[in-house]
């Protein structure tokens, strides 16, 4: 019977379906984390009588015909890339986007990562770098005798060198954006790579047209709506158990029809 | 005697697929834009071939089979989701044109996004038509509005229409998978559309209605199939009874 392979694609999308909410959930509280959801497909159609065939001489025609679908299937997991809501953490070195753009990572093997996380380090050459040790890019590197560290919303840092009155530019944080940022790959640890259907980076300022601008001492937190999740869980859970109902009741039909041999 | 379980089968045989029908409901109860299907079901006649010359004549054979799926178009439970690219149609006309390797397909279906040339394309990649070919965005282009009457904008200003086929007899349409309807008609330019930005219509499938239907499919095979197995007894009492001879 179809009908248990048919819900059997049901439960395996909706398993899907938690997983995706359960991941957003646990990312509630990651920095710069982008809710994803599961987008779902109806599969191929069996068609057992076309429309639109003659059923007679005089040429009327079926007016429906039947066709049987096979089943759903998980196609996409978009992220919603909108604006989480800044969250002042006092720390001089923190930095949110508001707006269009991803902060430029190296990776210690040479490839280049993309990320919203603006929870910044200085290590021990006083290099600008991610909560991992990544160096952001393009590098800054602030002196050992510099104080109050200032990164503008146009991404220029500035600092006092010394006993110096004024302060010296140390260099400007530049930010990346692509066509299509849900074609981005995630690698965890907040990293994206640019991929083929992301299309290639555009490097720009903070405060560019199309670019969005720096908050320091901000940090953005995930949009990750939690109303929301436990919503969609919970319906995630009954139309699971739905799709159980109906493996039971195909199971049900087979056995009747079974018991009639005996 | 024989045809009772003859008809008892074409009985079950429907009603099977009636379950296929619910489950695949079921199974996409959470799929954007989906519109559930019934399953219609025919008497069809069959003379019987032979025992007409008796006075009472016997009555022909009535077998069930399936006449139509019919797709019920009501409009689904919009949601707000609160993604720029996700757009809902208000109402339950109109759908999505979508170009497709194969020609336009249609699409209620709004969890739309933007492949790596900027164009705006369905979640699989087919791009969205809008009345003057694919709307395609600048990489630099920030705040995509979808204004209610399905004009599309940007930063960079006025990017296009959606457009919107109407079907007026919706029996034209059927389905193809991937969310997606073709027409054996051409379509027509609705009078009156409203879409929504950032809500996503959800399936029109009602978990409880699918399971009322689950379970009058399950109970009517049972007694089918206990109807059938009645007929085995008669049929086996028959034999037992007639075939005995009395030494």
């Amino acid at each position: 019977m179809k009908a248990l392979t048919i819900a059997a694609t049901g439960m395996k999308a909706q398993e899907t379906n938690v997983s995706v909410i359960s991941n957003n959930i646990a990312n509630m509280r990651t920095t710069g984390y982008k809710s994803q959801r599961a987008n779902f497909q109806d599969l191929l159609y069996q068609t057992l009588r076309r429309q639109g065939s003659t059923t007679s001489d005089a040429g009327t025609q079926v007016p429906a015909g039947v066709q049987l679908g096979s089943g759903v299937r998980v196609v996409a997991t978009p992220r919603n890339m909108t604006q989480g809501d800044p969250e002042s953490t006092g720390n001089d070195k923190d930095l949110a986007i508001r707006g269009e753009g991803f902060f430029e990572i190296t990776l210690p093997d040479g490839r280049t990562a993309y990320t919203r996380d603006g929870a910044f380090e200085l290590d021990s050459t006083g290099t600008l770098v991610t909560a991992d040790g990544y160096t952001v890019q393009p590098a800054i590197t602030v002196p050992n005798n510099a104080s109050d560290l200032t990164i503008s919303n146009t991404g220029q840092v500035q600092a006092k060198i010394g006993n110096a009155t004024t302060a010296t530019v140390l260099g400007q944080i530049e930010l990346s954006r692509f066509v299509n940022k849900n074609g981005l790959e995630p690698m965890g640890d907040n990293l994206f790579l640019e991929t083929a259907s992301s299309g290639t980076a555009q490097t720009g300022n903070p405060g560019d047209a199309g670019y969005g601008t720096l908050l320091q001492s901000y940090l953005e937190s995930s949009n990750v709506e939690s109303v929301n999740e436990l919503s969609s869980l919970i319906s995630a859970q009954r139309a699971y158990e739905m799709n159980s109902r109906i493996i039971t009741a195909a199971d049900e039909m087979s056995q009747t029809t079974a018991s009639l041999g005996k | 005697m024989q045809n009772a379980t003859l008809v008892a089968l074409s009985g079950q045989v429907a009603l099977r697929r009636k379950l296929d029908v619910i489950a695949n409901n079921v199974a996409n109860m959470d799929t954007a834009g989906f519109k559930r299907v019934s399953l219609d079901f025919e008497e069809t006649t069959m003379p019987k071939a032979s025992a007409t010359l008796f006075q009472r004549r016997d009555r022909d054979n009535r077998f069930v089979r399936e006449l139509s799926t019919v797709h019920d178009f009501s409009a689904g439970s919009v949601e707000m989701t609160g993604n720029d690219l996700d757009v809902a149609i208000e109402g339950e006309n109109g759908f999505f044109v979508v170009n497709t390797p194969a020609g336009e397909r249609y699409t209620r279906a709004g969890d739309f996004a933007i492949d790596n040339t900027g164009r705006l394309v369905t979640s699989d990649g087919k791009p969205v038509l809008g009345d003057g070919g694919e709307i395609v965005f600048g990489s630099e282009e920030t705040n995509i509005s979808f204004a209610h009457d399905g004009t599309v904008s940007s930063s960079a200003g006025l990017k296009g229409k959606l457009r919107i086929a109407d079907f007026p007899d919706t029996s034209v349409l059927s389905k193809q998978g991937d969310n997606l309807y073709s027409a054996s008609a051409a379509p027509q330019v609705p009078t009156y559309i409203r879409v929504r930005q950032g809500a996503l219509e959800k399936s029109n499938v009602s978990g409880v209605q699918e399971l009322t239907a689950m379970m009058d499919v399950q109970r009517a095979y049972e007694r089918i199939t206990n109807m059938v197995k009645q007929q085995n007894d008669l049929s086996s009492k028959a034999i037992e009874r007639l075939g005995s001879v009395n030494a």
